[in-house]
């Protein structure tokens, strides 16, 4: 249903997004995964027809975004980050002008109307005017005009930003209900959110796709990294040089952790893979007299592997050891759901 | 091309509905009544009692006072709107781009052309409006004048004056696509009336090749040709021309602001 190839947008000198190819099947719930600037607005105004490419192609629906601009965008239901409203005007005479400008016959318009209003719950506020609305209600006036005209493809710009935990889960649960009868793809930056809505996940970071895969089968596919976290009683040259003999093993850095005492050191250690060098690293400790204090081999979460395949510094405190940024990961009231 | 039309007439509907809606249009037509009211009634005693004046002597040429106080009046008119206008087309594409329904409309399937095209109808339209009452009571307050007044140089004039503003926020438009800050539109609006004001008061007071040159862009001097009831063709396309100007202007300025990084 979607189809992009080799998509790059280049500003001046910068890239926003290289080389970006995916595709999406009808009826699926794509995920576009990424930190703030990663390139996912970008990727979606592209598609949305709202910015050209520099290089590449993007076909919605059998038609390419930029050559037969019109034809695409009808296909097309698009949120963008700023849920698009004119305050003065009700949500019904709203969505009335959307399905008009989009080419909804005057016949299917009432109901094509009763249909979005019902999906997104606002029967009951069909005569509001928008500018009285809460911002839960606007961003699901939003996702009503990107769906009056029954497109085939809905484009969701970062869909529960700024909502209350509750109204993501009803936001979440709207989605949800798209699939199936419509192609939908949703950029975010919150993990959870995307695991928890999607039936694929794409990740990107620095305007370059890192990976794409079912959220559950992700973290085997990526063959990411064990790493050892350990606390020992030496100097880093030198515990450096002893563990850097061991096969397989990949990184030696220092974690900047609070240690439990000053004069100890605490080391972040990664393997390839998931080679198993716990036993290797603590064997050639003891033989070379520093006996590890503590050693914890640290499980990778889908975080993790989001983490380390979006952040530039490798040298991040493991989530284990309270990182300031879990709090933003995952918002409050996730556990509800 | 039918589905282009039909969203044209959709987007000119729903802006002529929002001037009507908000406070923001009537505030707008209380103030232009107000002041072209004033600057009528001021006339429009100084004209009789200057007849009453003039008239009882038989030796001086006889004048039409009912009809120069169209002219008069639309003179200022085309004064006065100088600063309605920008007001007026001030938040065309500035609020557009502030709500994000730029963006809506850009992913809508409609060309930016069409988009340009409605606003400027409706926003034509709602001036179109505000000038009734003022033909209105004109017609009422010079319906006893005698030789009767003739209702074509006065609407030849109202006519001149309507492709006068449309000229303006046309232009207006394109300024306030430029900028998503509306002080800016109103600014940058404000500054072209100037100019234009600028060049027609250099084609008045010199003479030269290029003189006539500024005389025939002058948009001020094809509005005045009018006023003097010279319906002139040239005058009427100068005007078409600004027109369509500003609507190219505008979808190009739209598509080209797609392209920066926001």
């Amino acid at each position: 249903m979607i189809e992009v190839e080799k998509l790059s947008k280049i500003y001046g000198s910068t890239a926003a997004i290289q080389d970006v190819s995916f595709s999406v099947e009808p009826g699926e719930i794509m995920g576009f995964l990424g930190p703030n600037g990663a390139g996912k607005t970008t990727t979606m105004r592209i598609l949305a027809g709202y910015l050209p490419a520099t290089t590449g192609t993007a076909k919605v629906a059998g038609f390419e975004v930029h050559t037969d601009s019109l034809q695409a965008r009808q296909k097309i239901g698009y949120l963008p980050e700023i849920p698009p409203l004119y305050p003065e005007m009700t949500i019904e005479g709203f969505l009335a002008f959307v399905a008009k400008i989009k080419g909804v016959s005057a016949g299917d318009r009432p109901t094509r109307i009763d249909y979005a209003l019902e999906k997104c719950n606002l029967l009951d506020r069909r005569k509001t005017l928008i500018r009285k609305l809460s911002k839960g209600f606007r961003q699901r006036v939003g996702i009503a005009q990107a769906i009056v005209h029954d497109p085939p493809v809905i484009i969701l710009d970062e869909p529960t930003v700024g909502l209350d935990p509750k109204q993501i889960i009803d936001v979440r649960k709207l989605i949800k209900g798209l699939a199936g009868n419509h192609t939908v793809i949703l950029s975010t930056h919150i993990l959870p959110e995307a695991s928890a809505i999607c039936d694929r996940v794409t990740i990107i970071k620095s305007g370059k796709i890192v990976a794409t895969n079912k959220p559950d089968n992700l973290m085997t596919d990526l063959q990411v990294n064990t790493s050892y976290d350990i606390e020992v009683d030496s100097n880093y040259d030198r515990v450096r040089e002893i563990l850097m003999g061991i096969p397989h093993l990949n990184t030696v850095t220092i974690a900047n952790a609070k240690a439990f005492r000053d004069d100890r050191l605490r080391l972040l250690i990664t393997s390839e893979g998931s080679h198993e060098i716990g036993p290797d690293i603590s064997t050639a400790l003891v033989a070379n007299g520093i006996p590890p204090y503590e050693m914890r081999r640290i499980q990778a979460s889908l975080e993790d592997v989001f983490l380390e395949l979006t952040t530039e510094e490798m040298n991040i405190a493991p989530p284990i050891l309270e990182s300031p940024d879990e709090s933003q990961l995952e918002p409050s009231g996730e556990d509800n759901e | 091309m039918k589905l282009i039309w039909a969203n044209v007439l959709a987007i000119y509907t729903r802006e002529l509905q929002s001037y009507f809606i908000t406070p923001w249009g009537y505030l707008i037509a209380g103030v232009f009544w107000l002041v072209s009211g004033f600057f009528f009634s001021i006339l429009y005693y100084n004209l009789t009692a200057q007849s009453i004046l003039m008239g009882s002597d038989p030796n001086l040429p006889s004048v039409d006072y009912a009809y120069e106080l169209i002219r008069t009046f639309l003179r200022v008119l085309g004064q006065v709107v100088l600063f309605i206008l920008p007001i007026l087309s001030m938040n065309l594409y500035t609020e557009e781009r502030k709500r994000g329904t730029l963006e809506l409309l850009a992913t809508s399937p409609i060309t930016n052309w069409a988009v340009a095209l409605a606003k400027l109808g409706a926003v034509v339209t709602f001036f179109f409006t505000i000038l009734l009452p003022i033909v209105a009571y004109q017609i009422v307050a010079l319906g006893g004048a005698s030789p009767a007044i003739s209702l074509e140089p006065l609407l030849w004039g109202y006519f001149g004056l309507l492709l006068l503003a449309s000229a303006i926020l046309s232009l207006g438009m394109f300024i306030s696509s430029l900028t998503d800050n509306t002080i800016v539109a109103a600014i940058g609006t404000f500054g072209l009336v100037l100019l234009l004001s600028l060049i027609d008061a250099v084609s008045n007071s010199t003479t030269g090749i290029v003189t006539d040159v500024i005389a025939h862009i002058s948009l001020l001097k094809h509005y005045e040709n009018l006023v003097q009831g010279v319906v002139d063709s040239s005058s009427i396309v100068a005007f078409v021309s600004y027109i369509l100007l500003g609507i190219f202007l505008t979808a190009q300025s739209v598509e080209a602001f797609r392209f920066q990084r926001s």
